[in-house]
């Protein structure tokens, strides 16, 4: 005798009845009078799956409501990638050369793009370990230099609306952030006595070619208060000409001490510590309200520059192999390293 | 006065839905008959808290206890563990099954894979999207079942007829020893080592697939569109603002101890109190959505990554995914450029395996800038 099953997923009630297939069909045949009994019961000639779970128990119920990760922790996708089971076990072949490499002490400072976020959370070593290849074959096409904030850059971009196709814009460099691919930088500069600023993606691939018209560092990481100082500060003529460093020389610091306007300002900056700026002559009170403010212990806070960084040996083996792959782009434009000797 | 001359079983079952649900019949979802598109005011619903798993799961945890083994012993049995598999070849002991031509309608088998992170890519126009990688880490095929005994088991559903047989494909070979035997014993057919995420694709009986069949990336080619699914982030017990956007109240102005309440819950009088489908606060998250239609710009042999368009596919860094061929009707490939079928096999690239394939439209990094002619 056929086992009689209902169709039951969607149409539960409150006490759990089951309604069989006729006695659904007839509820539609009360509503939409216009449908034939006799069709009706030709439909009926389909079979129907139960979904019940007989396994519908209290603790079940509980597991299902408990809350679940639902992605792998970094361990687990590591170990499944070099798992011996796998068909093609992942195996990292690190060249003798690079892993016995010297590589000079501040040259995360030089390229500290190649260095990935350190949120725990987006970490993962395929995917930093294709942004660097990518970045690499990038640094072949186009050299891109080494450069500080507070450096004056020229860059050269495809633009559809420039005369020749091309645009140049020349600035002092007020900002350089990101990390892998999207590693950007900020040029600022005063045309016709509007500040300008743009930011370039340093591996974009419309970018053409990026000078670096004079080399040097600021006392300052960010140079945003160049927007509350007279525009002379900001203002480079675009065609400056290029300043040459003497080889083996260290990258000079630039420690002009910029005078602000007069308030109000984009920023606080007195709360800011900034170095490049002269005495901002504010009242006794602001000063208090800065020193209310402050938190002179982060400077001591390990466990925050623990989590702004990455593992030390995870670091030594990330610029080892960035020192190896741009090595020989960067012997081939001949030129000389100036000393990596970060003076601040 | 309509009349329904052929009353077909899935328009009975969706007049019923429409009567007992209240939702409208142009509104049902394509994957079911219930949809979580409109807003459901009616009596007659009742939404689940849990949803159990279906009755043909069997029990995976291994719920012996495992004898604690000394280094050498471990050693042994990895090593032991690692033959067993090696030698095992499933598909010599049959017959490969031949390839079949690949038609309008052919769907063939997906891909279960980890979502790595985010990259951005340049076109040849120098304009700059984003791109999710998505990592096929050790896939195989377990199970193939044709359309006639898919028709019979409990997790068919009526409106697929008979156009659709299922495929099991495995993710991430794993130790048989964390498992259940009655776990293990669903991957004999396959000859693989039991794999720790396990997922269904329908396909067509055209791309029926062997058991045992690797599948890598390579079963995507770059250019080719795809359907992603995952379980989206899962942020708990959320408020209505971020659950629903709701706009909440200012901050100051006398607003008191309501700054991001929901306010009015409806109208009043004949409008009979809270209507279901109000929108309030709830879990919010861990819920599987699909994203249609997405371009692979670029494809990784030796990591199996695949470049998949666009910043937003669900769920966490290192979450699962879902990945098949798009049902996107004018994003499907002609028949006479058709991807591998039923997968990728050696004998398609016979000129070796590149490296890295990349769409026509993307700017590779090894060549120069981008640059406009006059």
């Amino acid at each position: 005798m056929e086992k009689k099953k209902y169709y039951s997923c969607h149409l539960r009630t409150h006490d759990r009845k089951w309604i069989t297939v006729m006695a659904l069909l007839a509820h539609v045949a009360r509503g939409c009078s216009r449908i034939p009994k006799l069709q009706l019961e030709a439909a009926l000639s389909v079979r129907f799956q139960s979904t019940l779970s007989h396994n519908d128990t209290k603790a079940r119920r509980a597991r299902e409501l408990r809350p679940r990760r639902n992605y792998l922790l970094n361990d687990e996708v590591e170990q499944h990638r070099k798992s011996l089971l796998q068909q093609s076990p992942e195996v990292e072949e690190i060249p003798v050369q690079q892993a016995e490499a010297n590589v000079p002490r501040d040259f995360r400072h030089v390229m500290p793009e190649f260095l990935p976020d350190p949120n725990p959370l987006y970490r993962d070593r395929v995917t930093e370990k294709l942004e660097r290849m990518d970045m690499y074959r990038r640094r072949t096409c186009i050299d891109i230099p080494e450069f500080y904030v507070g450096s004056i850059m020229a860059v050269t971009m495809a633009d559809h609306h420039a005369p020749g196709k091309q645009s140049r814009f020349v600035g002092i460099c007020i900002q350089r952030s990101g990390t892998g691919l999207r590693a950007d930088f900020t040029l600022r500069n005063v045309i016709d006595g509007q500040g300008v600023e743009v930011r370039f993606d340093m591996y974009g691939a419309s970018l053409q070619k990026i000078e670096v018209l004079k080399l040097e560092q600021r006392l300052d990481d960010e140079l945003f208060y160049l927007r509350d100082a007279a525009q002379e500060y900001s203002t480079i003529p675009f065609d400056f000409e290029p300043v040459p460093l003497p080889k083996g020389a260290t990258v000079p610091v630039n420690s002009t001490k910029v005078k602000l306007n007069p308030r109000p300002w984009l920023e606080r900056w007195e709360r800011h510590e900034l170095k490049g700026v002269e005495d901002l002559n504010l009242p006794e009170k602001k000063y208090r309200r800065a020193r209310q403010v402050a938190k002179p212990w982060e400077r001591w806070d390990l466990m925050k520059r623990q989590r702004e960084s990455i593992n030390e040996d995870e670091e030594e083996s990330i610029m080892k192999e960035t020192y190896m792959e741009t090595e020989s782009t960067r012997r081939a434009r001949g030129r000389q390293k100036a000393s990596l000797k970060k003076t601040r | 006065m309509a009349t329904v001359s052929a009353v077909t079983l899935r328009n009975a079952l969706c007049q019923l839905q429409c009567r007992l649900t209240g939702v409208p019949q142009h509104a049902f979802g394509y994957v079911g008959l219930v949809s979580n598109y409109c807003q459901v005011r009616t009596k007659k619903q009742t939404k689940a808290q849990y949803k159990l798993e279906p009755d043909w799961f069997v029990n995976r945890k291994n719920r012996r206890q495992g004898k604690a083994l000394t280094g050498d012993n471990e050693d042994f049995v990895q090593e032991v563990i690692g033959d067993t598999y090696r030698n095992q070849d499933s598909m010599l002991k049959e017959d490969p099954w031949p390839r079949q031509e690949y038609h309008r309608n052919t769907r063939r088998t997906g891909v279960v894979a980890i979502k790595l992170g985010v990259v951005p890519q340049w076109t040849k126009e120098g304009h700059k999207f984003f791109t999710t990688l998505l990592q096929v880490i050790d896939n195989h095929v377990i199970r193939y079942t044709p359309p006639e005994e898919f028709e019979k088991t409990s997790g068919w559903k009526p409106w697929w007829g008979q156009r659709f047989g299922s495929v099991v494909v495995g993710a991430m070979s794993s130790d048989p020893r964390n498992f259940s035997k009655a776990y293990n014993n669903l991957f004999t057919e396959a000859g693989v080592p039991p794999k720790k995420k396990l997922t269904r694709f329908l396909v067509t009986p055209d791309a029926a697939i062997q058991p045992g069949t690797p599948l890598t990336a390579m079963h995507f080619r770059a250019g080719d569109h795809v359907d992603v699914q995952a379980k989206t982030i899962d942020y708990g017990f959320q408020g209505v603002v971020k659950r629903w956007g709701m706009k909440g109240m200012p901050a100051s102005h006398g607003v008191t101890k309501a700054h991001r309440k929901m306010g009015s819950t409806g109208g009043g009088g004949d409008k009979s109190g809270i209507w279901k489908g109000k929108k309030m606060p709830g879990h919010m998250g861990d819920k599987w959505r699909i994203l249609k239609g997405l371009k692979i710009w670029r494809i990784n042999t030796k990591y199996n990554v695949l470049y998949v368009q666009g910043p937003n596919i669900p769920g966490n860094t290192h979450g699962v995914v879902r990945i098949y061929d798009t049902i996107l009707r004018y994003k499907r490939p002609a028949p006479d450029n058709h991807p591998p079928m039923p997968t990728w096999a050696e004998e398609d690239s016979q000129q070796g395996v590149e490296l890295e394939y990349f769409d026509e439209n993307l700017h590779v990094m090894s060549e120069a800038s981008v640059s406009y002619s006059q």
